[in-house]
């Protein structure tokens, strides 16, 4: 099976400062993959990178085999199946939840299939339907966060890029947006996550990335990254 | 009693065209982040085509008003690929500084074409008084009045009603998510500059046959005016910027009326100032760089 996404060699730098230095990654379709790493490792870059919003310096992002992504403009990667979920969520606080949904259906120009997939994600989400002429800004965190997730799902990528989707969050609703990762990931879509919340992400995933001062300095299975000493020492608290 | 309501109603229609200008001037802030101090000058093109239009190709007035959307319309595709877009992502002064540029351009460029006095416009609109009520327009008043509202009422519909405004609302809050969930934000940025331009040509158009001329210097005119707008009403409220531009017709027309128009641009801006001190955002809140 060829990779959904391929990174080789990527180094992205802002300005005269590194962000990233030589990260090479890839996923396989219906993976969870995890990046773990501290606040300013470049987890963020290499998604925004992934996302066009943030230029390469050098390396490669194939996805799908046959697009490199450093080539492309944002709006044009969005239209091969990648979609977005920000890390503090992001929202544009003056729409309203129905506002950012219809935003999250841009690219599809079929009015039905834009209130279908509408009427889906009130489904899966009652809580948004009854929220939906209220301006996201005026939401819950955790209320947000749905808004966000929807917002990404209702194009229906084959890729969720997800930014830190618990930060900020209280611990049940932690559980309840991992639980979510997972339902979602049983759809058949891939899911590439950044997190700190280490032992839950790596409870979910395939597959783990550490992420060190730009550097990935570990790879594996999940399972096998977390009994990783230094994995165990900076994220899951100590010896197991 | 009849003056002060017939200096109201004059009042109003000349702060509709403040509007107009207003809004473009916001719109184009909000979405490019651009101070994009040539608007006023694309205003000034739109009136010219119109005048152009009415003596060489006919004096129809739709045809005129079609004339100068098309003349601003296209002065502002040139301002938006030419001069703003190769500055995008620089220092917000770079583009003022540039359309500032562009602005003294167009202003002496033209008067070099048509002189620096006032060019008279052709007759299209009969000079006749429609009473209404208390108080009487000229039918030039009444035109001028209707062209304005109905360019505010499409740019709120475009805004708020259609696909693409959605999409320009999103990209004014947040251009890179925008960007991330397929909008193309160079394409909303060219949108945004040259419906704005139309909205002042069509605008400029209307004033130019209230008044009975084109000047190549108008848009200092129009510009301060639309500035100073926006400076009180902040630009976060296409609402609040409509009331504060009628509001500031009005009482300009009151102060021409009863105290003396000299003494018209000292009470604006003493109000400015007034306004500034208490709310540095405006009345209604503003949108940041």
């Amino acid at each position: 099976m060829s990779a959904l996404l391929k990174v080789s060699g990527l180094s992205v730098a802002y300005g005269a400062v590194p962000a990233i230095l030589d990260v090479s990654l890839e996923m396989q379709p219906g993976e969870v993959r995890v990046i773990l790493g501290a606040n300013g490792a470049g987890k963020t870059t290499i998604i925004k990178t992934l996302l066009g919003l943030v230029r390469a310096r050098s390396g490669t992002i194939q996805f799908d085999g046959k697009h490199d992504l450093t080539r492309l403009k944002s709006h044009q990667i969005h239209q091969l199946g990648i979609a977005w979920v920000p890390e503090g969520r992001q929202l544009w606080g003056s729409l309203t939840v129905l506002e950012n949904l219809r935003m999250g259906a841009f690219i599809e120009h079929d009015e039905a299939k834009v209130e279908k997939g509408i009427a889906a994600m009130f489904e899966r989400f009652p809580r948004l339907q009854e929220r939906r002429n209220q301006l996201a800004a005026s939401l819950s965190g955790g209320e947000q966060q749905m808004v966000a997730i929807a917002r990404a799902l209702i194009s229906k990528p084959r890729l969720l890029l997800m930014d830190e989707p618990s930060i900020g969050l209280a611990p049940l609703v932690v559980r309840d947006i991992f639980d979510l990762v997972r339902a979602i990931n049983q759809d058949g879509i891939s899911v590439l996550m950044v997190e700190q919340n280490a032992r839950q992400a790596l409870a979910l995933a395939h597959w783990a990335y550490l992420l060190e001062i730009g550097q990935i300095v570990e790879s594996g299975p999940a399972g096998e990254i977390s009994t990783k000493e230094r994995v165990q020492e900076v994220f899951l608290g100590g010896a197991a | 009693m009849d003056i002060f309501l017939q200096q109201i109603m004059n009042g109003a229609v000349i702060g509709s065209t403040y509007a107009v200008v207003a809004v473009g001037f916001a719109l184009v802030f909000i979405v490019l982040r651009v101070v994009n101090f040539a608007h006023p000058e694309i205003f000034m093109l739109g009136m010219f085509s119109g005048l152009w239009t009415a003596l060489h190709i006919s004096d129809n007035l739709a045809v005129v008003l079609v004339a100068g959307a098309i003349g601003a319309g296209l002065g502002g595709l040139v301002l938006e690929r030419v001069v703003i877009r190769p500055l995008h992502g620089r220092n917000m002064l770079m583009t003022l500084l540039a359309t500032l540029g562009v602005s003294i351009i167009l202003q002496n460029g033209m008067a070099i074409i048509t002189g620096p006095d006032p060019v008279p416009y052709p007759t299209i609109i009969p000079n006749m008084s429609v009473p209404l009520g208390p108080v009487s327009l000229t039918a030039r008043q009444l035109v001028n009045f209707a062209a304005c509202a109905i360019l505010l009422i499409t740019a709120s519909y475009y805004v708020r009603g259609t696909k693409y405004g959605r999409a320009t609302r999103a990209v004014a809050e947040r251009p890179d998510v925008a960007a991330a969930f397929g909008v193309n934000v160079s394409l909303i940025s060219l949108i945004t500059v040259v419906f704005a331009s139309l909205m002042a040509g069509i605008a400029a158009v209307s004033v130019g046959l209230l008044y009975g001329s084109a000047w190549a210097f108008v848009g200092l005119l129009y510009g301060l005016k639309a500035f100073i707008i926006l400076l009180v009403a902040g630009n976060r409220y296409f609402e609040g910027v409509v009331f504060v531009a009628i509001a500031l017709g009005i009482i300009e027309a009151l102060i021409t009326g009863y105290v003396s128009s000299g003494m018209r641009d000292v009470v604006t801006f003493t109000l400015l100032i007034g306004v500034l001190y208490f709310r540095p955002n405006g009345v209604f809140g503003s949108y940041n760089a």
